[in-house]
Protein backbone atom coordinates (compact mmCIF):
# COMPACT_ATOMS: atom_id res chain seq x y z
CA UNK A 1 0.00 0.00 0.00
CA UNK A 2 2.70 2.43 1.11
CA UNK A 3 4.74 1.33 -1.88
CA UNK A 4 1.84 2.07 -4.24
CA UNK A 5 1.44 5.53 -2.83
CA UNK A 6 5.08 6.31 -3.29
CA UNK A 7 4.96 5.04 -6.87
CA UNK A 8 1.83 7.01 -7.67
CA UNK A 9 3.27 10.16 -6.20
CA UNK A 10 6.42 9.62 -8.18
CA UNK A 11 4.47 9.11 -11.40
CA UNK A 12 1.89 11.84 -10.91
CA UNK A 13 2.68 14.93 -12.90
CA UNK A 14 0.18 17.33 -11.31
CA UNK A 15 2.11 19.46 -8.92
CA UNK A 16 -0.37 19.87 -6.06
CA UNK A 17 -0.43 16.93 -3.60
CA UNK A 18 -2.00 13.61 -4.60
CA UNK A 19 -1.69 12.17 -8.09
CA UNK A 20 -4.96 11.95 -9.99
CA UNK A 21 -6.35 8.44 -10.38
CA UNK A 22 -7.41 9.25 -13.93
CA UNK A 23 -5.37 11.66 -16.00
CA UNK A 24 -6.09 12.62 -19.61
CA UNK A 25 -3.54 14.70 -21.50
CA UNK A 26 -3.98 15.91 -25.07
CA UNK A 27 -6.50 13.23 -26.04
CA UNK A 28 -7.53 13.39 -29.70
CA UNK A 29 -10.03 11.10 -31.32
CA UNK A 30 -11.52 10.86 -34.82
CA UNK A 31 -14.14 8.61 -36.31
CA UNK A 32 -13.12 8.26 -39.94
CA UNK A 33 -12.44 11.86 -41.01
CA UNK A 34 -14.62 13.39 -38.35
CA UNK A 35 -12.59 14.59 -35.35
CA UNK A 36 -14.69 14.36 -32.20
CA UNK A 37 -12.16 15.15 -29.47
CA UNK A 38 -9.54 17.91 -29.51
CA UNK A 39 -6.72 17.94 -26.97
CA UNK A 40 -8.74 16.87 -23.97
CA UNK A 41 -7.05 17.35 -20.58
CA UNK A 42 -8.80 16.04 -17.49
CA UNK A 43 -7.71 15.11 -13.96
CA UNK A 44 -9.88 12.99 -11.74
CA UNK A 45 -8.75 12.77 -8.12
CA UNK A 46 -9.39 9.70 -6.01
CA UNK A 47 -12.87 9.94 -4.49
CA UNK A 48 -13.82 12.87 -6.72
CA UNK A 49 -17.15 13.05 -8.55
CA UNK A 50 -16.72 14.54 -11.98
CA UNK A 51 -19.73 15.59 -14.05
CA UNK A 52 -19.42 16.12 -17.80
CA UNK A 53 -22.25 17.98 -19.52
CA UNK A 54 -22.94 19.82 -22.73
CA UNK A 55 -25.02 19.65 -25.90
CA UNK A 56 -25.39 16.34 -27.75
CA UNK A 57 -22.56 15.58 -30.11
CA UNK A 58 -20.13 17.53 -27.95
CA UNK A 59 -17.95 14.46 -27.27
CA UNK A 60 -18.96 13.87 -23.63
CA UNK A 61 -19.58 10.17 -24.09
CA UNK A 62 -16.43 9.75 -26.16
CA UNK A 63 -14.33 11.23 -23.36
CA UNK A 64 -15.95 8.80 -20.95
CA UNK A 65 -15.50 5.86 -23.31
CA UNK A 66 -11.87 6.72 -23.86
CA UNK A 67 -11.24 6.27 -20.13
CA UNK A 68 -11.89 2.51 -20.42
CA UNK A 69 -10.70 2.33 -24.05
CA UNK A 70 -14.09 1.53 -25.52
CA UNK A 71 -13.07 4.45 -27.71
CA UNK A 72 -9.31 4.25 -28.25
CA UNK A 73 -7.65 7.68 -28.36
CA UNK A 74 -5.71 8.41 -31.55
CA UNK A 75 -3.13 10.34 -29.61
CA UNK A 76 -2.55 11.62 -26.11
CA UNK A 77 -1.99 10.14 -22.71
CA UNK A 78 -4.50 8.20 -20.64
CA UNK A 79 -3.18 7.29 -17.22
CA UNK A 80 -5.18 5.37 -14.67
CA UNK A 81 -3.51 4.74 -11.33
CA UNK A 82 -0.29 6.14 -12.80
CA UNK A 83 -0.13 3.56 -15.60
CA UNK A 84 -0.23 4.63 -19.23
CA UNK A 85 -3.01 3.00 -21.28
CA UNK A 86 -3.19 5.43 -24.19
CA UNK A 87 -0.82 6.09 -27.09
CA UNK A 88 1.21 8.24 -24.67
CA UNK A 89 2.88 11.59 -25.03
CA UNK A 90 5.97 12.08 -27.22
CA UNK A 91 7.68 13.77 -24.28
CA UNK A 92 7.20 10.72 -22.06
CA UNK A 93 8.96 7.63 -23.30
CA UNK A 94 9.55 4.50 -21.28
CA UNK A 95 6.58 4.88 -18.91
CA UNK A 96 4.87 1.77 -17.54
CA UNK A 97 2.31 0.63 -20.08
CA UNK A 98 -0.76 -1.39 -19.21
CA UNK A 99 -3.07 -3.63 -21.22
CA UNK A 100 -6.67 -2.67 -21.94
CA UNK A 101 -7.90 -5.79 -20.18
CA UNK A 102 -6.16 -4.77 -16.95
CA UNK A 103 -7.55 -1.23 -17.26
CA UNK A 104 -11.12 -2.44 -17.65
CA UNK A 105 -10.78 -4.54 -14.53
CA UNK A 106 -10.14 -1.32 -12.56
CA UNK A 107 -12.81 0.80 -14.26
CA UNK A 108 -16.55 0.03 -14.08
CA UNK A 109 -19.04 1.41 -16.56
CA UNK A 110 -22.79 1.92 -16.63
CA UNK A 111 -24.43 2.48 -20.01
CA UNK A 112 -27.39 4.53 -21.16
CA UNK A 113 -29.02 1.36 -22.55
CA UNK A 114 -28.24 -0.73 -19.41
CA UNK A 115 -26.87 -3.55 -21.61
CA UNK A 116 -27.94 -6.29 -19.25
CA UNK A 117 -27.63 -9.76 -20.74
CA UNK A 118 -31.28 -10.72 -21.41
CA UNK A 119 -30.66 -14.47 -21.22
CA UNK A 120 -29.44 -14.31 -17.62
CA UNK A 121 -31.38 -13.49 -14.47
CA UNK A 122 -30.39 -10.42 -12.46
CA UNK A 123 -28.17 -12.42 -10.12
CA UNK A 124 -26.33 -14.17 -12.96
CA UNK A 125 -25.89 -10.90 -14.84
CA UNK A 126 -23.87 -9.71 -11.87
CA UNK A 127 -22.22 -13.09 -11.31
CA UNK A 128 -21.08 -13.74 -14.91
CA UNK A 129 -18.09 -11.34 -14.97
CA UNK A 130 -17.09 -12.49 -11.48
CA UNK A 131 -16.80 -16.02 -12.85
CA UNK A 132 -15.18 -15.12 -16.15
CA UNK A 133 -12.86 -12.34 -15.01
CA UNK A 134 -12.05 -13.33 -11.45
CA UNK A 135 -12.59 -17.08 -11.85
CA UNK A 136 -14.86 -17.42 -8.84
CA UNK A 137 -16.92 -20.62 -8.63
CA UNK A 138 -20.57 -20.35 -9.64
CA UNK A 139 -21.66 -20.40 -5.99
CA UNK A 140 -19.07 -17.85 -4.84
CA UNK A 141 -19.87 -15.57 -7.76
CA UNK A 142 -23.58 -15.71 -6.99
CA UNK A 143 -22.95 -14.93 -3.33
CA UNK A 144 -20.82 -11.93 -4.18
CA UNK A 145 -23.45 -10.90 -6.74
CA UNK A 146 -26.17 -11.16 -4.10
CA UNK A 147 -24.27 -8.73 -1.88
CA UNK A 148 -24.03 -6.27 -4.78
CA UNK A 149 -27.75 -6.61 -5.52
CA UNK A 150 -28.58 -5.99 -1.88
CA UNK A 151 -26.49 -2.83 -2.07
CA UNK A 152 -28.72 -1.45 -4.84
CA UNK A 153 -31.87 -2.66 -3.07
CA UNK A 154 -32.76 -5.38 -5.57
CA UNK A 155 -31.97 -8.58 -3.71
CA UNK A 156 -35.64 -9.61 -3.99
CA UNK A 157 -35.41 -9.39 -7.78
CA UNK A 158 -32.35 -11.65 -8.02
CA UNK A 159 -34.15 -14.46 -9.86
CA UNK A 160 -35.93 -12.11 -12.28
CA UNK A 161 -34.85 -11.77 -15.88
CA UNK A 162 -34.20 -8.30 -17.34
CA UNK A 163 -37.47 -8.53 -19.30
CA UNK A 164 -39.28 -8.82 -15.95
CA UNK A 165 -37.67 -5.70 -14.48
CA UNK A 166 -38.51 -2.03 -14.99
CA UNK A 167 -35.98 0.18 -16.73
CA UNK A 168 -34.93 1.69 -13.42
CA UNK A 169 -34.45 -1.73 -11.88
CA UNK A 170 -32.45 -2.90 -14.90
CA UNK A 171 -30.16 0.09 -14.57
CA UNK A 172 -29.69 -0.60 -10.87
CA UNK A 173 -28.75 -4.20 -11.68
CA UNK A 174 -26.25 -2.82 -14.21
CA UNK A 175 -24.80 -0.61 -11.46
CA UNK A 176 -24.55 -3.62 -9.15
CA UNK A 177 -22.85 -5.60 -11.93
CA UNK A 178 -20.14 -2.95 -12.26
CA UNK A 179 -19.78 -2.47 -8.49
CA UNK A 180 -19.41 -6.19 -7.79
CA UNK A 181 -16.03 -6.12 -9.53
CA UNK A 182 -14.72 -3.66 -6.92
CA UNK A 183 -13.70 -0.99 -9.45
CA UNK A 184 -11.51 1.95 -8.51
CA UNK A 185 -13.40 4.27 -10.84
CA UNK A 186 -17.01 4.17 -12.03
CA UNK A 187 -18.09 5.68 -15.34
CA UNK A 188 -21.74 6.57 -15.91
CA UNK A 189 -22.73 7.27 -19.51
CA UNK A 190 -26.07 9.12 -19.41
CA UNK A 191 -27.43 6.53 -16.97
CA UNK A 192 -30.95 7.97 -16.84
CA UNK A 193 -31.46 9.13 -20.43
CA UNK A 194 -33.24 5.96 -21.56
CA UNK A 195 -35.61 5.91 -18.58
CA UNK A 196 -39.21 6.98 -18.21
CA UNK A 197 -39.29 10.16 -16.10
CA UNK A 198 -40.83 8.44 -13.07
CA UNK A 199 -37.96 5.92 -12.97
CA UNK A 200 -35.13 8.44 -13.03
CA UNK A 201 -35.33 9.10 -9.28
CA UNK A 202 -34.56 5.58 -8.10
CA UNK A 203 -31.49 5.35 -10.36
CA UNK A 204 -30.16 8.73 -9.25
CA UNK A 205 -30.72 7.68 -5.65
CA UNK A 206 -28.61 4.55 -6.24
CA UNK A 207 -25.85 6.57 -7.93
CA UNK A 208 -25.94 9.07 -5.06
CA UNK A 209 -25.49 6.20 -2.61
CA UNK A 210 -22.50 4.96 -4.58
CA UNK A 211 -21.08 8.48 -4.51
CA UNK A 212 -21.49 8.62 -0.74
CA UNK A 213 -19.25 5.59 -0.33
CA UNK A 214 -16.39 7.71 -1.66
CA UNK A 215 -16.26 5.98 -5.05
CA UNK A 216 -14.41 7.90 -7.74
CA UNK A 217 -16.97 8.68 -10.44
CA UNK A 218 -17.18 10.29 -13.84
CA UNK A 219 -20.77 10.98 -14.86
CA UNK A 220 -22.04 12.16 -18.22
CA UNK A 221 -25.55 13.43 -17.61
CA UNK A 222 -28.32 15.76 -18.71
CA UNK A 223 -29.75 15.75 -15.18
CA UNK A 224 -28.26 19.07 -14.16
CA UNK A 225 -30.04 19.14 -10.83
CA UNK A 226 -28.27 15.93 -9.95
CA UNK A 227 -25.01 17.23 -11.43
CA UNK A 228 -25.18 20.29 -9.22
CA UNK A 229 -25.65 18.09 -6.20
CA UNK A 230 -22.86 15.52 -6.73
CA UNK A 231 -20.37 17.33 -8.97
CA UNK A 232 -17.07 18.12 -7.25
CA UNK A 233 -15.66 18.96 -10.66
CA UNK A 234 -17.97 20.09 -13.44
CA UNK A 235 -16.87 20.00 -17.05
CA UNK A 236 -18.73 21.76 -19.87
CA UNK A 237 -17.97 20.43 -23.35
CA UNK A 238 -18.86 21.62 -26.80
CA UNK A 239 -17.67 20.57 -30.27
CA UNK A 240 -15.15 18.10 -28.91
CA UNK A 241 -13.45 20.56 -26.59
CA UNK A 242 -13.62 21.29 -22.90
CA UNK A 243 -14.92 24.86 -22.86
CA UNK A 244 -14.84 25.42 -19.13
CA UNK A 245 -14.68 23.47 -15.92
CA UNK A 246 -14.99 24.31 -12.28
CA UNK A 247 -15.68 23.13 -8.73
CA UNK A 248 -18.97 23.19 -6.81
CA UNK A 249 -21.00 26.26 -7.55
CA UNK A 250 -19.97 26.06 -11.22
CA UNK A 251 -23.54 26.23 -12.43
CA UNK A 252 -23.96 29.64 -10.83
CA UNK A 253 -20.43 30.94 -11.32
CA UNK A 254 -19.36 29.81 -14.79
CA UNK A 255 -17.89 32.58 -16.88
CA UNK A 256 -17.88 31.45 -20.54
CA UNK A 257 -20.77 32.67 -22.68
CA UNK A 258 -21.40 29.24 -24.16
CA UNK A 259 -21.70 27.52 -20.77
CA UNK A 260 -24.00 30.28 -19.53
CA UNK A 261 -26.14 30.04 -22.67
CA UNK A 262 -26.37 26.28 -22.41
CA UNK A 263 -27.30 26.37 -18.72
CA UNK A 264 -29.89 29.06 -19.38
CA UNK A 265 -31.43 26.95 -22.14
CA UNK A 266 -31.69 23.72 -20.13
CA UNK A 267 -32.29 24.86 -16.56
CA UNK B 1 -61.84 -45.30 -60.57
CA UNK B 2 -63.54 -44.02 -57.50
CA UNK B 3 -61.75 -43.20 -54.29
CA UNK B 4 -62.73 -46.47 -52.64
CA UNK B 5 -61.42 -48.59 -55.48
CA UNK B 6 -57.89 -47.88 -54.31
CA UNK B 7 -56.45 -50.38 -51.90
CA UNK B 8 -55.92 -48.11 -48.89
CA UNK B 9 -55.22 -51.08 -46.65
CA UNK B 10 -51.80 -51.25 -48.31
CA UNK B 11 -50.70 -48.38 -46.09
CA UNK B 12 -51.48 -50.25 -42.92
CA UNK B 13 -50.12 -53.53 -44.25
CA UNK B 14 -46.80 -51.94 -45.11
CA UNK B 15 -46.60 -49.63 -42.13
CA UNK B 16 -43.48 -51.27 -40.79
CA UNK B 17 -41.48 -50.77 -43.99
CA UNK B 18 -42.67 -47.15 -44.29
CA UNK B 19 -41.85 -46.33 -40.68
CA UNK B 20 -38.43 -47.91 -41.07
CA UNK B 21 -37.94 -45.63 -44.05
CA UNK B 22 -38.83 -42.65 -41.89
CA UNK B 23 -36.36 -43.72 -39.21
CA UNK B 24 -33.60 -43.99 -41.79
CA UNK B 25 -34.46 -40.54 -43.14
CA UNK B 26 -34.57 -39.07 -39.61
CA UNK B 27 -31.26 -40.68 -38.63
CA UNK B 28 -29.47 -39.24 -41.64
CA UNK B 29 -31.06 -35.84 -41.06
CA UNK B 30 -30.30 -35.75 -37.32
CA UNK B 31 -26.62 -36.64 -37.73
CA UNK B 32 -26.38 -34.08 -40.55
CA UNK B 33 -28.18 -31.50 -38.38
CA UNK B 34 -25.57 -31.79 -35.64
CA UNK B 35 -22.71 -31.50 -38.14
CA UNK B 36 -24.34 -28.62 -40.04
CA UNK B 37 -25.07 -26.61 -36.89
CA UNK B 38 -21.44 -26.85 -35.83
CA UNK B 39 -20.21 -26.25 -39.38
CA UNK B 40 -22.60 -23.37 -39.95
CA UNK B 41 -21.56 -21.72 -36.71
CA UNK B 42 -17.92 -22.10 -37.71
CA UNK B 43 -18.63 -20.52 -41.10
CA UNK B 44 -20.58 -17.68 -39.46
CA UNK B 45 -17.63 -16.94 -37.20
CA UNK B 46 -15.28 -17.19 -40.19
CA UNK B 47 -17.41 -14.57 -41.94
CA UNK B 48 -16.44 -12.09 -39.21
CA UNK B 49 -12.70 -12.91 -39.60
CA UNK B 50 -10.28 -10.71 -41.60
CA UNK B 51 -10.60 -10.71 -45.35
CA UNK B 52 -9.04 -13.74 -47.00
CA UNK B 53 -10.71 -15.97 -44.38
CA UNK B 54 -14.11 -14.31 -44.56
CA UNK B 55 -14.07 -14.78 -48.33
CA UNK B 56 -13.64 -18.54 -47.91
CA UNK B 57 -16.83 -18.60 -45.85
CA UNK B 58 -18.64 -16.35 -48.29
CA UNK B 59 -17.70 -18.43 -51.34
CA UNK B 60 -18.54 -21.70 -49.60
CA UNK B 61 -21.92 -20.40 -48.47
CA UNK B 62 -22.90 -19.14 -51.88
CA UNK B 63 -21.82 -22.30 -53.70
CA UNK B 64 -23.47 -24.82 -51.41
CA UNK B 65 -26.69 -22.93 -50.95
CA UNK B 66 -27.11 -23.26 -54.70
CA UNK B 67 -26.41 -26.98 -55.09
CA UNK B 68 -29.49 -29.28 -55.06
CA UNK B 69 -29.43 -32.23 -52.65
CA UNK B 70 -29.71 -34.70 -55.51
CA UNK B 71 -26.56 -33.34 -57.18
CA UNK B 72 -24.74 -33.15 -53.87
CA UNK B 73 -25.35 -36.79 -52.98
CA UNK B 74 -24.44 -38.08 -56.44
CA UNK B 75 -21.27 -36.08 -56.26
CA UNK B 76 -20.36 -37.37 -52.79
CA UNK B 77 -21.32 -41.00 -53.43
CA UNK B 78 -20.10 -41.51 -57.02
CA UNK B 79 -17.84 -38.51 -57.63
CA UNK B 80 -15.63 -38.93 -54.59
CA UNK B 81 -15.33 -42.64 -55.29
CA UNK B 82 -14.24 -41.98 -58.87
CA UNK B 83 -11.84 -39.16 -58.04
CA UNK B 84 -10.34 -40.26 -54.74
CA UNK B 85 -11.28 -43.91 -54.55
CA UNK B 86 -13.11 -43.35 -51.25
CA UNK B 87 -16.29 -45.39 -51.04
CA UNK B 88 -18.82 -44.13 -48.54
CA UNK B 89 -21.79 -46.19 -47.39
CA UNK B 90 -25.12 -44.77 -48.55
CA UNK B 91 -25.78 -43.58 -45.01
CA UNK B 92 -22.44 -41.76 -44.80
CA UNK B 93 -22.88 -40.27 -48.26
CA UNK B 94 -26.33 -38.98 -47.30
CA UNK B 95 -25.04 -37.40 -44.11
CA UNK B 96 -22.09 -35.75 -45.87
CA UNK B 97 -24.21 -34.48 -48.76
CA UNK B 98 -26.77 -32.92 -46.41
CA UNK B 99 -24.11 -31.47 -44.10
CA UNK B 100 -22.29 -29.80 -46.98
CA UNK B 101 -25.49 -28.06 -48.10
CA UNK B 102 -27.02 -27.18 -44.78
CA UNK B 103 -23.82 -25.88 -43.21
CA UNK B 104 -24.14 -23.12 -45.77
CA UNK B 105 -27.75 -22.39 -44.77
CA UNK B 106 -26.96 -22.52 -41.06
CA UNK B 107 -24.02 -20.18 -41.64
CA UNK B 108 -26.46 -17.54 -42.90
CA UNK B 109 -28.92 -18.23 -40.08
CA UNK B 110 -26.21 -17.84 -37.43
CA UNK B 111 -24.68 -14.82 -39.14
CA UNK B 112 -27.96 -12.92 -39.02
CA UNK B 113 -28.72 -14.17 -35.49
CA UNK B 114 -25.34 -13.02 -34.20
CA UNK B 115 -25.82 -9.68 -35.94
CA UNK B 116 -29.18 -9.31 -34.16
CA UNK B 117 -27.53 -9.34 -30.72
CA UNK B 118 -27.04 -5.67 -29.76
CA UNK B 119 -23.41 -4.56 -29.99
CA UNK B 120 -23.88 -2.87 -26.61
CA UNK B 121 -23.80 -6.31 -24.98
CA UNK B 122 -20.33 -6.91 -26.40
CA UNK B 123 -19.24 -3.48 -25.18
CA UNK B 124 -20.68 -4.21 -21.75
CA UNK B 125 -18.66 -7.43 -21.69
CA UNK B 126 -15.49 -5.52 -22.59
CA UNK B 127 -16.23 -2.86 -19.99
CA UNK B 128 -16.59 -5.63 -17.39
CA UNK B 129 -13.11 -6.89 -18.26
CA UNK B 130 -14.19 -10.00 -20.15
CA UNK B 131 -12.19 -11.29 -23.12
CA UNK B 132 -13.77 -11.37 -26.56
CA UNK B 133 -14.00 -15.20 -26.76
CA UNK B 134 -15.65 -15.26 -23.31
CA UNK B 135 -18.14 -12.65 -24.45
CA UNK B 136 -18.85 -14.62 -27.62
CA UNK B 137 -19.48 -17.86 -25.74
CA UNK B 138 -21.42 -16.61 -22.74
CA UNK B 139 -23.15 -13.48 -24.05
CA UNK B 140 -23.53 -13.48 -27.84
CA UNK B 141 -23.90 -17.17 -28.64
CA UNK B 142 -26.69 -18.01 -26.16
CA UNK B 143 -28.72 -15.08 -27.47
CA UNK B 144 -28.00 -15.95 -31.10
CA UNK B 145 -29.04 -19.57 -30.60
CA UNK B 146 -32.37 -18.41 -29.23
CA UNK B 147 -32.90 -16.16 -32.24
CA UNK B 148 -31.81 -18.92 -34.66
CA UNK B 149 -33.90 -21.75 -33.18
CA UNK B 150 -37.12 -21.27 -35.19
CA UNK B 151 -35.11 -21.15 -38.41
CA UNK B 152 -33.09 -24.20 -37.44
CA UNK B 153 -36.38 -26.04 -36.92
CA UNK B 154 -37.65 -25.11 -40.39
CA UNK B 155 -34.33 -26.07 -41.92
CA UNK B 156 -34.46 -29.45 -40.20
CA UNK B 157 -37.85 -30.18 -41.76
CA UNK B 158 -36.26 -29.33 -45.10
CA UNK B 159 -33.37 -31.68 -44.36
CA UNK B 160 -35.74 -34.59 -43.69
CA UNK B 161 -37.52 -33.90 -46.97
CA UNK B 162 -34.23 -33.64 -48.87
CA UNK B 163 -33.36 -37.19 -47.82
CA UNK B 164 -36.05 -38.25 -50.33
CA UNK B 165 -33.59 -37.52 -53.14
CA UNK B 166 -31.15 -40.05 -51.66
CA UNK B 167 -33.26 -42.77 -53.18
CA UNK B 168 -30.93 -42.26 -56.15
CA UNK B 169 -28.04 -43.86 -54.25
CA UNK B 170 -30.31 -46.55 -52.82
CA UNK B 171 -30.79 -45.24 -49.28
CA UNK B 172 -33.85 -47.05 -47.89
CA UNK B 173 -35.67 -43.91 -46.87
CA UNK B 174 -39.40 -43.19 -47.26
CA UNK B 175 -39.44 -42.61 -51.02
CA UNK B 176 -37.20 -45.59 -51.78
CA UNK B 177 -39.43 -47.84 -49.65
CA UNK B 178 -42.46 -46.45 -51.46
CA UNK B 179 -40.93 -47.08 -54.86
CA UNK B 180 -40.17 -50.67 -53.89
CA UNK B 181 -43.74 -51.20 -52.71
CA UNK B 182 -45.16 -49.62 -55.87
CA UNK B 183 -43.08 -52.01 -57.97
CA UNK B 184 -44.89 -54.98 -56.47
CA UNK B 185 -48.38 -53.58 -55.81
CA UNK B 186 -48.90 -51.12 -58.73
CA UNK B 187 -50.64 -48.65 -56.38
CA UNK B 188 -48.53 -45.48 -56.70
CA UNK B 189 -51.30 -43.07 -55.74
CA UNK B 190 -52.03 -44.85 -52.46
CA UNK B 191 -48.42 -45.39 -51.51
CA UNK B 192 -47.15 -41.90 -52.39
CA UNK B 193 -50.06 -40.47 -50.44
CA UNK B 194 -48.84 -42.56 -47.52
CA UNK B 195 -45.35 -41.16 -48.01
CA UNK B 196 -46.72 -37.62 -48.01
CA UNK B 197 -48.66 -38.27 -44.82
CA UNK B 198 -45.51 -39.60 -43.15
CA UNK B 199 -43.53 -36.48 -44.09
CA UNK B 200 -46.28 -34.19 -42.82
CA UNK B 201 -46.53 -36.06 -39.51
CA UNK B 202 -42.76 -35.85 -39.15
CA UNK B 203 -42.89 -32.12 -39.86
CA UNK B 204 -45.53 -31.60 -37.16
CA UNK B 205 -43.51 -33.61 -34.66
CA UNK B 206 -40.30 -31.70 -35.42
CA UNK B 207 -42.16 -28.40 -35.12
CA UNK B 208 -43.53 -29.46 -31.73
CA UNK B 209 -40.11 -30.50 -30.45
CA UNK B 210 -38.51 -27.25 -31.58
CA UNK B 211 -41.31 -25.27 -29.94
CA UNK B 212 -40.56 -27.02 -26.67
CA UNK B 213 -36.87 -26.22 -26.99
CA UNK B 214 -37.69 -22.61 -27.91
CA UNK B 215 -39.94 -22.32 -24.88
CA UNK B 216 -37.14 -23.50 -22.64
CA UNK B 217 -34.82 -20.96 -24.26
CA UNK B 218 -37.07 -17.90 -23.97
CA UNK B 219 -36.36 -15.64 -21.00
CA UNK B 220 -38.38 -15.89 -18.82
CA UNK B 221 -38.73 -19.57 -19.79
CA UNK B 222 -42.04 -20.95 -21.09
CA UNK B 223 -43.40 -24.45 -21.49
CA UNK B 224 -42.96 -27.52 -19.32
CA UNK B 225 -39.20 -27.89 -19.73
CA UNK B 226 -38.57 -24.19 -19.22
CA UNK B 227 -40.71 -24.00 -16.12
CA UNK B 228 -39.03 -27.01 -14.55
CA UNK B 229 -35.57 -25.60 -15.19
CA UNK B 230 -36.62 -22.24 -13.81
CA UNK B 231 -38.11 -23.71 -10.64
CA UNK B 232 -34.79 -25.40 -9.93
CA UNK B 233 -32.85 -22.19 -10.56
CA UNK B 234 -35.19 -20.18 -8.33
CA UNK B 235 -34.71 -22.64 -5.53
CA UNK B 236 -30.93 -22.20 -5.65
CA UNK B 237 -31.12 -18.43 -5.94
CA UNK B 238 -33.63 -18.04 -3.14
CA UNK B 239 -31.32 -19.94 -0.84
CA UNK B 240 -28.66 -17.30 -1.57
CA UNK B 241 -31.21 -14.46 -1.19
CA UNK B 242 -32.25 -15.78 2.21
CA UNK B 243 -28.66 -16.03 3.40
CA UNK B 244 -27.93 -12.52 2.13
CA UNK B 245 -30.96 -11.11 3.90
CA UNK B 246 -30.13 -12.95 7.09
CA UNK B 247 -26.80 -11.13 6.99
CA UNK B 248 -24.66 -14.26 6.84
CA UNK B 249 -23.24 -13.06 3.54
CA UNK B 250 -21.24 -9.88 3.81
CA UNK B 251 -18.71 -8.05 1.72
CA UNK B 252 -16.08 -9.81 3.79
CA UNK B 253 -17.35 -13.33 3.12
CA UNK B 254 -16.60 -13.26 -0.60
CA UNK B 255 -13.45 -11.53 -1.68
CA UNK B 256 -12.05 -11.19 -5.15
CA UNK B 257 -8.76 -12.97 -5.66
CA UNK B 258 -6.11 -10.42 -6.51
Amino acid sequence: MRMNQIMEEAQGSSGGGQAPIVQLRGINKSFDKNQVLFDIDLDVQRGQHVVIFGPSGSGKSTVLRSINLLAKPDSGSLKVGGIEYGPGLPSEVGVTRGAGLALRRKVGMVFQQFNLFPHLCALDNVALPLRKVHHLSKQQAREKAAIALRRVGLIDRAAHYPAELSGGQQQRVAIARALALDPEVMLFDEPTSALDPELVGEVLKTIREVAETGMTMVVVTHELGFAKEVGDLNVFMEDGRIVESGPRGFYENCTSDRAKEFLKAVM
Amino acid sequence: MAFFDYDWSLIWDNREALINGLWTALSVAIVALVISVVGGLGLAVLRTAPKPFSWIALVYTNIFRGVPALVSVIWVYFGVALLLGIRFTVFQAGVIALSLLYSAFFAEIFRSALAAVPFGHTEAGWALGMRSPQIFLSVNLPQAVKIALPNIGSMFIGMVKDTSTFTVIGLLEVVRVTQNLVATTFQPFVLYTAAAIIYVIAAFAIDLIFRLIEGAYVRPPLGIVGRLLRARQRQLIHRIIDRTKAGSLTTESVRLPN
